[in-house]
């Protein structure tokens, strides 16, 4: 029992040591953006503002041609909420048929699809540009809400889940003679809300997260997401790391708000995607 | 009789709904095929062209990869020779960490301590942040004026500008990003593990370290392995961190290969795309051949 207790008083100072690690910065961060650039410059080490400013928001987000830091946030919203919708049907749909229906080369297709997800997708990059460019999608929401629900990923997690439900609802259903559509749209939708909502949350983060992809299908100021945004801030005040800040803690807001409302199903899901995997 | 007409009836029903199905599949199918098929295979064979992302391209054989293997004095070579140098730095120095620190945290949030939801919130939290918002962050933390870390240890360290600590710098923002979904994982395969085996243990007078070695690690083994393929995989494409917190410096050292790739096809002048898939296709089967190996050596023991 005394050995117990040694080895959990070691474990919560570790994890003291930690937690202070991985808030220390966001803190700082976030007590920074609240300073004055004078002050940051001038006043030497201080971990809280001696004045109190909100001239970094106001800057950025009031009248702001060059950095548009609201159109940005704005892009970013309506792309990842289009994106999320898009993979939502995409994904159940064709998650309902593995799972459920029956027609030719089904196993083949779907070990097919599982087995194109070791592909390393680096290779696909510069050809799904030149895709995008002859759709005319560059510069457009589009290029980013579309590409992604190429995945297999999601189907595989909903088919998952979908396999465990009792087939006897359906089977009951058919015997009622209802078709494929009403089995799927008034039995099964309403059982898989639980696993839509996680693929859901990840679809949502991962979009608004993206970097790589938008650096590439935007130029234009106006029309990128705000990840992009936020290099192009970067380039512009790199001598004004309070504004910077500013501008950071905005990109991080979504889905800081969504893991505080969704917590649990963000945690529940990891072990529900490793299991189905590993 | 009756089962005669039943065959019928079922077979013509089979057919009606093996029509549906398709439907039921084909909006995935269509944007798998055109998003990634294609482009898969079109990227494959880019990489033996020369080509600029709007004219025709043209077909040139292996002539990529010689001048990105053999020709010396080719700016390509030694961007390829750098750029996979430093991705693989950057992924033996990164993923160990990425393995080890949620393992510890797994491990020590297992104890139950108090406020353990708490901890695993904030630990978990970094990785549904966009990589551009935490460097800029880690930008100010690394600061070599006025950054908390100098300003605390009274030093003047210029992290992101000399080697090794801009190296330090990499794997540090890269952890602190990364490392949430390992550890959820590695907590949930710790719970998963019978009290007993400890317990026996415990009678036969194990120590803590032989407990870990000989019971913990051979239990979570599935979830080691699965969490180091990914890891490694996800680390392979690292872009964002150096980009924006070191800038490929100092001297280039920490240019990983994504970031030529990215310069070579979508950069400021003329794009040399051909060359570019090629690069993109050698880091491709790099990535796979390494997943090949962790599986190979982590599976087979028992």
């Amino acid at each position: 029992m005394k050995k117990r207790t040694i080895s959990s008083v070691v474990a919560f100072i570790f994890l003291i040591i930690m937690a202070a690690i991985w808030l220390v910065p966001l803190l700082y961060g976030v007590l920074t953006s609240f300073k004055s650039e004078m002050e940051l410059m001038t006043a030497g080490f201080k971990i809280l503002p001696i004045e109190w400013v909100l001239t970094n928001y106001t800057e950025l987000l009031v009248n702001n041609t060059s950095t548009p830091l609201v159109k940005w946030f704005m892009n970013s919203m309506f792309i990842s909420v289009s994106h999320t919708l898009l993979v939502l049907v995409v994904v159940s749909f064709s998650a309902f048929a593995y799972s459920r229906l029956q027609f030719r080369g089904k196993n083949v297709l779907f070990s097919f699809l599982l087995a194109t997800m070791m592909f390393p997708s680096v290779v696909n990059l510069i050809p799904l540009y030149k895709i995008v460019d002859i759709f005319g999608w560059v510069n457009t929401p589009l290029a980013m809400i579309v590409p992604g629900a190429a995945g297999v990923f999601n189907i595989f997690l909903v088919k998952q889940f979908m396999d465990n439900i009792p087939k006897d609802f359906d089977e009951a259903a058919q015997i009622d003679g209802a078709g494929d559509l009403t089995i799927f749209m008034r039995i099964i939708l309403p059982l898989i809300k639980p696993v839509l909502l996680v693929v859901a949350l990840f679809s949502f983060t991962g979009s608004w997260n993206d970097f790589l992809w938008p650096s590439i299908v935007f130029n234009d100021i106006e029309k990128m997401p705000i990840t992009s945004g936020l290099q192009l801030l970067q380039g512009m005040y790199q001598a004004q790391p309070t504004l910077l800040m500013a501008g950071a803690l905005i990109a991080i807001i979504p889905t800081f708000l969504l893991y505080l409302f969704a917590q649990k199903y963000f945690l529940q899901s990891m072990s529900l995607s490793v299991g189905v995997k590993g | 009789m009756i089962t005669s007409m039943e065959k019928t009836k079922t077979a013509k029903k089979s057919t009606t709904k093996e029509w549906s199905a398709w439907l039921f599949v084909a909006p995935h199918l269509i944007i798998f095929a055109i998003f990634f098929l294609i482009p898969v295979v079109f990227g494959i064979y880019i990489s033996f062209t020369d080509w600029d992302l709007f004219n025709a391209p043209t077909f040139v054989g292996l002539d990529n990869y010689k001048e990105l293997f053999f020709n010396v004095d080719s700016t390509f070579y030694t961007q390829l020779r750098t750029g996979l140098t430093n991705t693989f730095i950057f992924v033996l120095c990164a993923v160990p960490f990425c393995i080890i620190v949620p393992l510890l945290l797994a491990a020590a949030l297992n104890t139950k301590p108090f406020l353990s939801k708490v901890f695993q919130s904030i630990f978990y939290m970094p990785s549904l942040f966009a990589i551009s918002a935490i460097v800029i962050i880690w930008t100010l933390v690394f600061n070599v004026n006025y950054g908390p870390i100098n300003s605390i240890f009274n030093t003047s360290t210029p992290w992101t500008g000399t080697q090794p600590y801009a190296w330090i710098a990499l794997v540090v923002v890269t952890v602190w990003w990364t490392i949430g979904g390992n550890m959820i994982i590695y907590q949930a395969a710790l719970n998963g593990i019978p009290k007993d085996y400890y317990e026996a243990a415990d009678i036969d007078g194990a120590t803590a370290v032989q407990k870990f070695f000989k019971i913990t690690l051979p239990s979570i083994r599935g979830q080691i392995l699965y969490t180091v393929v990914m890891t490694t995989i996800a680390q392979f494409n690292v872009y964002g961190q150096p980009l924006m917190l070191t800038g490929g410096g100092p001297n280039n050292s920490t240019r990983v290969l994504l970031m030529y790739i990215q310069q070579n096809a979508f950069g400021s002048g003329q794009s040399i795309a051909g060359i570019a898939s090629a690069m993109a296709v050698i880091l491709g089967v790099c990535i796979m051949i390494v997943s090949a190996i962790q599986f190979k050596f982590l599976r087979v023991k028992r």
